[in-house]
């Protein structure tokens, strides 16, 4: 058992959570900020040089939707473009606190415009692939990942 | 008592087991339409479907829920539906077979005129008699898993009495839940023994190491011939096995719903293999295969598993109809489909209980059951106890046979809660009833049944049991894992089942008073992980829980458990609401 793994995944959910008008855990806030920390917001302004990016069906993302084990996610970005016209796939999460989980940049010798790995997810929340075009437009995909105990049957 | 006799002659009939005796002449004009077995058959091909056994060799009593609650937007929909709102539903008379078999309602007094359920003597019966009427090579019987796991008997064999079980019926394909928890050596030993394809689309190599990294584990989909037909057959075990069972027991594998490779191999059948009729074979869960049918395009028919409802009708939704079969070997769904020009231009599903005093038992089956009882039969039939009350498993929160095993667990450990899983499966003793080592089996026959004492937090306590819900209640049928809420003893609170993931629930209180978030709670769990998530784990106190269990019951004699509820629900009214929330 990844004792870990199974830790932090659930460390991360209470965050948010509070039982009646008890504050169960301690907020966010008042935990010291990591140096490395970056907001899934900067990150998606940096990766897109503060253009954003579109949802569109061209980016194909493929998560679990129930993660086996919050450490090791598989992710897997395929870009229905011609791989010319891709310069570069970028896999951010919504709520690590470090958004920046990937960036893979292309050249056409990489044949097609697909990334596969693996991330780690400190809770329940979205993983987002964006691919930056050619042109400088980027468009994006996102799904919800749920990072859980488990334990029914 | 007048519906056994005329029921019992008409299967009679129907089974041709009357020869030209006088006797069944003159009882002719008793045999009625609405009989067990009765059906208009249609097309040529007829699948035969059962799920979630749970290794019930032998009948048994199984109730079904009295409480059944899901997000606003699921209540009232096939899944979660229960008592009264199944029967207006499905359009089912109260006190009828159907309604017993059913529903929870009237329980005690109609299994007195109906008796037990199941068993595989009374299942052969009825399949070799599909068998005969549409011709062997006409028919397929296919299992949805969660099979080998559940009772005494498949405990002590390691699954192999359900497998020769499973021969005996004749299974020809099957998919895998609970199978797994014996390890993937035993899970490869057990499918050379069985008879039957064991296939997954969705079980996928893991191991880095491993020379067929990311391909499947098992053959993902089967090609059958059937009454001049070709059935394609995709394999969907539960997926989420690595999460809802410890890992060790598939570690290298991974799961999941995997869609994207499902649609995939939709299409290769179709366009690839030119099949006639692409069946998914699934262990998802029925709510969770109603939105595979959303999501995924092609599949003719979807036979689920995993939630134990039984379906009386089909569902269609976006052109895939779903079928599920129930559990404990209540039912055996059959389903004829009319196959033309490569396509399906009709079928006809009947939900077949199992109705074990009503149907005769096949004499090898019952030879069979005993094969694999006797060795054990001293152990298994040792009473216990007696219980003045109904022992029932499922509902949402609360059912007296875990009730029974959550106090037996805080008597013995000396903890101040005990967590008992939700699992849906074990039986069901009426009042009165002996308690005998058998039934203690059935409700606890896993391959991990330590009991672990630990130290777990106020805080954390709180929020497992808001993750736990959020599994539950889950709005989205993807992101639950299709049990119930896990039984808490020494431990009572309130539920919002509508409210945001993490705020659900409220007035926590630990045996009887409010829960303190920092300190530290001693804490009995089994069948879960949470012993991972605690501390200072008594080593020296770790027992099995079927022990732990047989033993307080010897030590108390008569059992008598409250019907009363530790929790509370806040936005919902009753136990089996209809759409809408109409009680």
């Amino acid at each position: 058992m990844k004792r870990r793994s199974f830790l932090k995944g659930l460390g991360a959910i209470p965050v948010v959570m509070s039982v009646g008008s008890l504050s169960l855990m301690a907020k966010d806030s008042k935990k010291p900020k990591s140096k490395n920390a970056i907001s899934f917001k900067k990150a998606l302004e940096v990766v897109t040089n503060g253009k954003g990016a579109k949802e569109s069906d061209k980016v194909k993302l493929i998560v679990p939707e129930i993660a086996e084990n919050g450490a090791v996610v598989p992710v897997k970005v395929n870009v229905d473009e011609p791989i010319e016209n891709v310069k570069s796939i970028h896999i951010l999460t919504t709520k690590n606190s470090n958004a920046r989980s990937a960036d893979v940049f292309l050249s056409p010798r990489n044949g097609k415009a697909y990334f596969a790995t693996r991330i780690k997810l400190g809770g329940t929340q979205e993983v987002v692939a964006v691919a930056v075009l050619k042109s400088g437009r980027a468009i994006m995909a996102k799904k919800p990942v749920k990072v859980t105990i488990g334990g029914c049957g | 008592m007048q519906i056994d006799r005329r029921d019992f002659l008409h299967i009679a009939a129907a089974l041709g087991l009357f020869g030209v005796g006088a006797r069944a002449s003159k009882r002719a004009d008793d045999i009625k339409a609405d009989d067990i077995l009765d059906f208009n058959p249609v097309g040529k091909v007829t699948l035969l479907h059962i799920c979630d056994m749970h290794a019930h060799l032998k009948p048994l009593y199984w109730r079904e829920p009295s409480t059944l609650i899901s997000a606003k937007n699921l209540v009232g929909t096939p899944g979660f539906l229960c008592g009264k709102a199944f029967l207006d539903f499905y359009g089912i008379k109260p006190g009828s077979l159907e309604a017993y078999f059913d529903t929870y309602l009237n329980f005690e007094e109609l299994a007195k005129k109906f008796g037990k359920m199941g068993g595989v003597a009374h299942m052969k019966t009825i399949i070799d008699e599909i068998r005969r009427d549409r011709g062997r090579d006409n028919v397929l019987l296919l299992d949805s898993g969660d099979t080998w796991q559940g009772t005494a008997v498949a405990l002590k064999t390691k699954g192999e009495a359900i497998v020769d079980a499973q021969n005996f019926l004749g299974v020809d394909v099957m998919v895998g839940h609970w199978e797994f928890t014996y390890g993937k050596e035993r899970v490869m030993e057990l499918i050379d023994k069985l008879n039957a394809d064991f296939v997954s689309q969705n079980v996928v190599d893991n191991d880095p190491f491993s020379d067929n990294f990311e391909e499947t584990v098992f053959d993902p989909y089967t090609i059958k011939e059937v009454g001049g037909a070709k059935i394609g057959i995709i394999g969907q075990s539960f997926p989420f096995t690595s999460t809802a069972n410890p890992k060790r027991f598939t570690e290298g594998w991974s799961f999941g719903l995997r869609l994207d490779s499902l649609q995939g191999y939709v299409d290769e059948l179709r366009k690839e293999k030119k099949v006639d009729c692409v069946v998914l074979l699934s262990h998802d869960g029925f709510s969770v295969d109603q939105e595979v049918a959303r999501k995924v395009h092609g599949i003719d028919f979807i036979l689920s598993g995993h939630t134990h409802d039984p379906g009386p009708r089909p569902i269609t939704i976006n052109g895939t109809t779903i079928i599920i079969a129930g559990s404990h070997g209540k039912f055996i769904g059959r389903l004829d489909i009319d196959i033309q020009k490569g396509r399906v231009k009709d079928f006809a599903y009947k939900l077949i209980p199992v109705a074990s005093s009503l149907i005769p038992a096949d004499k090898k089956g019952l030879e069979l059951v005993d094969k694999w009882y006797r060795p054990y039969e001293k152990e298994l039939s040792q009473k216990l106890g007696t219980t003045k009350g109904t022992l029932y498993k499922r509902d949402t929160f609360y059912s007296t046979f875990d009730a029974l095993i959550g106090e037996a667990i805080r008597d013995t450990m000396d903890c101040e809660i005990a967590f008992t899983p939700g699992y849906r499966w074990g039986t069901t003793l009426l009042p009165g009833d002996d308690i005998v080592m058998d039934n203690i089996y059935e409700m606890t026959a896993i391959t991990y049944p330590e009991v672990y004492t630990f130290e777990l937090q106020g805080a954390k306590i709180a929020s497992l049991l808001e993750d736990i819900a959020d599994n539950v209640f889950n709005a989205n049928p993807l992101y639950q894992q299709g049990g119930d809420m896990s039984r808490l003893t020494g431990v009572s609170y309130d539920i919002k089942i509508n409210a945001p993931t993490g705020k659900r629930i409220s007035n926590l209180k630990i045996n009887g008073k409010e829960i303190e978030p920092n300190r530290n709670y001693v804490v009995s769990a089994w069948g879960g992980n949470l012993q991972n998530a605690g501390k200072n784990l008594r080593e020296s106190k770790i027992k099995p829980v079927y022990e732990v269990v047989s033993s307080y019951v010897k030590r108390k004699g008569t059992i008598d458990i409250s019907n009363r509820s530790n929790v509370n629900v806040l936005d919902v009214a009753c136990g089996c609401p209809k759409k809408g929330g109409v009680c």
